[in-house]
């Protein structure tokens, strides 16, 4: 921690937030807001004159509520930066200068009632996100009785009792009494592993190891303590876990497979007892403790919502941020140039932080050293004499790499292509043609549903796969050797959200009996959300084929990830199914209607055109 | 967040589900598993 | 210069993994006939290096700009055979995949004259792709040598020490008054059991 606050390479914002964040891989530009701290960071030598002479007192965040400390504080005594700070909250009020004892005292002049917050740009190449975690909050859980029984205690809180440190100097002791419990059991899974609508369902990977840590420690102190941990499962699968483990229990602390139902207090002795099940020796025992740690479970980040919007990143189902690639990319984010380091990707220990954070580093370095970018040739090109700046684009690109455009002005949009990932749910949302997505361009896919459709179309499932995902599946399928009918013929595009409302209609219209689209499950979508407009775009048009008598049920859509090779061998029998029952009456009738419809639409735009070239034509002054 | 109509265009099915038009939820039929579940095209009935 | 596409069609066997599920040479007869085909080959393994070759030669004596490569999926292969096209003077982005075998012959393992019809079909959809590719270069934009990295905890440090020690400008931001997030809470951290700060 030190050796940052020295490091002549790193400039060290504290007290600070992310206000904005533009541009694109290796040219971003950020707005930080550098907040008021009241003190000069340069001047303050940390000398605790003002914080003897401050009357006000708070509760103190770093100690848990435990003690108290000044509204001129250190946050805590290795704090890096070392400099005071002045909570504007807390201090005499909101006319500071009624009392302004502590500048009185400040040898160095540092303390600024009037300090301003600062706004600060950068432009960097790079960015890491490692905004961290938060603990859960156990008070939900009404068995456990957090914060309506005193000596129920949270693992964090347990931190800052047995640290030398913290409010108690490490003398361990329970809240009610201020005496060294005798009896201590900790509780594992609180707030992980959930099944119910209470907490959550993944496991928070720390709190089985830190537990274990947790005793060896009380046992050094207090040789004779009697420690009991309950547990669903103790996983204890890194280096040197199982090891500690083993020591943990050789040491005498009690290992009971089993979590109790609800814990009581007794209101005389503020002793906490509970009804819990060995499951492993099948015996329901009642015990009674002097103080219960609840070992809680990691949390995604509360304000990390922030940080999601502004860098465009996804998160999977439990709210942590996405990788770009679990295997192969487990340290990119999905937005080019941004990469993942410690808690803020998933619930991880100190080591594996520290892990994430090098590698981290040495892929964001990749990209300093190489000092330029290629980027790939699979971006969004604007035809700027279709464009009518209508900015229907601008508002479904994910990655809001389309700018500008004025539909009163004629304006056509910019595409940043930088920005651009490629995923070409703009070329799809166009109305006018005016985008073309660069190597998966309407006339590309056109030619290949013709070629599809050209001979036995009736026999054929028309079947577009995202590149990321769905075709992964496909591949997958085939690598298992899963069988499934021959019918299928799979047009490849890099995301769902290039498929256009006209593919479908022009599939259709040149007999195609069914027709699946599939792409990414939300939580895997490669381009954020542009398969939420995927959804949009299949709504409409299974209003559109039933609107024209179309059975709407012809055309299908699933979310196939890569990992799903046997949900696509399935699908690909249920499309079959379906195609044997589509009948050739139906077919031609399809046919049929699509065409004059297209044709109806034809002719209504190219009146429309026309109109406006007469219109056009019509010299000004006769306007006047 | 409110309850809507939803059709699944592989079954059949046809039931009541949460949608939100922030944060849009992966639609799977209940009966079928299938994704191909169609936005019912009335307004949502008022309780 | 003439818009002429001239496009050759190469068929993978993949030993038997294909070949042993459909008729490769069914499929090069087929594709033989396919408009703007001007050659089509059956390779043993067209992404080993004699394959390769053979894309490259007949590149060069058919005078080829479009390349079929009807194999594997491009999820694996896409890279060799741009690779390889690109050695022969063509663009990249003028070859494409007909993926036969993790779509076509794993799948299709016991229905031979199915899997040889589909396989004509993929071919043949690549083959009609293929007419309308284009010429595509990557553009190549100049990188900042500076970063920033959100958060000061044991990450955010660690991330920045090796970044800054690599002689790189960091700009760390922090939330709150001090560096050292949740980890300057912990007493001691396992497995060393040592102080965490």
């Amino acid at each position: 921690m030190m050796d940052v606050g020295r490091h002549s390479k790193i400039n060290l914002l504290t007290y600070s937030e992310i206000e904005n964040i533009g541009g694109y891989i290796g040219n971003f530009q950020v707005t930080v807001r550098k907040k008021a701290r009241y003190v000069d960071e340069k001047e303050c030598n940390a000398c605790a004159e003002c914080e003897k002479v401050c009357p006000v007192v708070a509760a103190d965040e770093f100690q848990e509520g435990f003690s108290l400390r000044k509204a001129i504080y250190m946050p805590f005594p290795q704090a890096v930066p070392s400099v005071y700070i002045l909570d504007d909250k807390d201090c005499l009020g909101h006319n500071p200068i009624a009392c302004g004892k502590c500048a009185e005292v400040c040898e160095k002049n540092c303390i600024d009632f009037d300090m301003k917050d600062e706004i600060i740009t950068l432009n960097v190449g790079a960015i890491i996100t490692a905004t961290g975690m938060d603990v859960y909050d156990p008070t939900e859980m009404n068995e456990y009785g957090y914060t309506q029984y005193e000596n129920v205690v949270t693992s964090m809180e347990f931190e800052r009792l047995i640290s030398a440190g913290g409010p108690t100097e490490g003398h361990f002791i329970r809240p009610t009494d201020r005496e060294t419990p005798k009896r201590i059991a900790f509780i594992q899974c609180v707030g992980s592993r959930s099944n119910s609508p209470i907490g959550n369902p993944y496991c928070s990977n720390i709190c089985c190891m830190n537990t274990i840590k947790d005793s060896l420690l009380l046992m050094d102190h207090y040789p004779g303590i009697e420690i009991t941990v309950f547990y669903i499962d103790i996983r204890a699968f890194g280096k040197g876990f199982e090891d500690l483990y083993q020591r943990s229990k050789q040491a005498g602390v009690r290992y009971i497979r089993g979590l109790p139902g609800e814990i009581f207090e007794n209101s005389k002795t503020k002793n906490l007892s509970m009804l819990v099940e060995d499951t492993v020796a099948n015996t329901v025992t009642d015990f009674e403790f002097d103080m219960v740690v609840l070992s809680v479970g990691v949390i995604p980040r509360r304000d990390s919502d922030t940080i999601q919007r502004l860098l465009t990143l996804s998160t999977t189902t439990d709210g942590f941020f996405m990788e770009s690639h679990p295997k192969l990319k487990p340290v990119d984010a999905p937005t080019g140039g941004v990469f993942l380091a410690g808690c803020a990707e998933s619930p991880k220990d100190v080591k594996d932080s520290v892990t994430q954070a090098s590698a981290a580093a040495a892929r964001a370095q990749i990209l300093l050293n190489a000092g330029k970018i290629s980027v790939q040739a699979i971006t969004s090109q604007v035809l700027t004499d279709l464009c009518t700046g209508c900015q229907v684009c601008v508002k479904v690109c994910p990655f809001h790499a389309i700018t500008g455009g004025d539909a009163k002005l004629k304006i056509p949009v910019e595409i940043v292509e930088a920005a651009c990932q490629g995923c070409g749910t703009c070329a799809a949302e166009c109305n006018f043609d005016a985008l073309l997505m660069r190597h998966f361009e309407d006339k590309q896919i056109i030619s290949q549903i013709d070629a599809i459709t050209s001979e036995n179309p009736s026999e054929k499932v028309v079947v577009f796969a995202c590149n990321w995902c769905s075709y992964g599946g496909a591949d997958l399928a085939g690598l298992s050797r899963m069988q499934y009918p021959t019918s299928q013929r799979v047009i490849k595009t890099m995301c769902s959200g290039r498929v256009d409302s006209k593919f479908v209609l022009h599939a259709f219209e040149k007999g195609a009996p069914i027709l699946l689209v599939s792409g990414c499950h939300y939580a895997d979508c490669h381009y954020i959300d542009a398969n939420r407009w995927t959804v949009k775009r299949v709504d409409k048009l299974w209003d559109k084929l039933e609107r024209l008598g179309i059975r709407p049920e012809r055309l299908q859509l699933e979310w196939i990830s890569a990992a799903e090779g046997q949900k696509w061998a399935n699908t690909m029998k249920d499309l079959e199914k379906m195609r044997a029952q589509v009948t050739q009456e139906e077919i031609e009738y399809t046919m049929k209607v699509l065409k004059e419809d297209r044709e109806k639409s034809e002719a209504r735009k190219k009146k429309k055109a026309e109109m406006k070239e007469s219109v056009k034509e019509i010299p000004i002054d006769v306007i006047a | 967040m409110e309850e809507i109509d939803y059709k699944c265009m592989h079954c059949g099915n046809e039931y009541r589900g949460s949608f939100d038009k922030l944060i849009p939820i992966e639609r799977t039929c209940p009966k079928c598993n299938s994704n191909s579940i169609r936005r019912a095209k009335k307004k949502p009935r008022k309780p | 210069m003439s818009n002429e596409k001239r496009i050759g069609v190469f068929v993978c066997e993949c030993g038997s993994n294909i070949a042993g599920s459909l008729d490769c040479e069914a499929v090069r007869e087929y594709a033989e006939g396919l408009p703007d085909v001007v050659c089509s080959v059956v390779n043993k393994y067209t992404c080993a290096e004699p394959g390769q070759q053979e894309i490259k030669k007949y590149i060069k004596e058919y005078n080829l700009n479009r390349v079929v490569v009807a194999s594997c999926s491009p999820r694996m292969h896409e890279p060799t055979f741009r690779n390889c096209v690109a050695e022969a003077g063509l663009n990249p982005y003028l070859m494409d995949m007909a993926n036969i075998r993790e779509h076509c012959s794993w799948a299709h393992l016991n229905n031979w004259d199915g899997a040889t019809e589909k396989a004509k079909d993929i071919v043949k959809v690549s083959v009609a792709r293929t007419r309308y590719l284009r010429p595509q270069e990557e553009t190549e934009l100049s990188v900042i040598k500076e970063v920033l990295v959100v958060g000061g905890g044991v990450a955010g440090i660690q991330a920045s020490l090796d970044l800054a020690d690599a002689g790189y400008q960091v700009n760390l931001i922090e939330k709150e008054a001090s560096i050292g997030g949740l980890m300057a809470a912990l007493d001691k951290t396992y497995p060393t059991m040592d102080c965490s700060i």
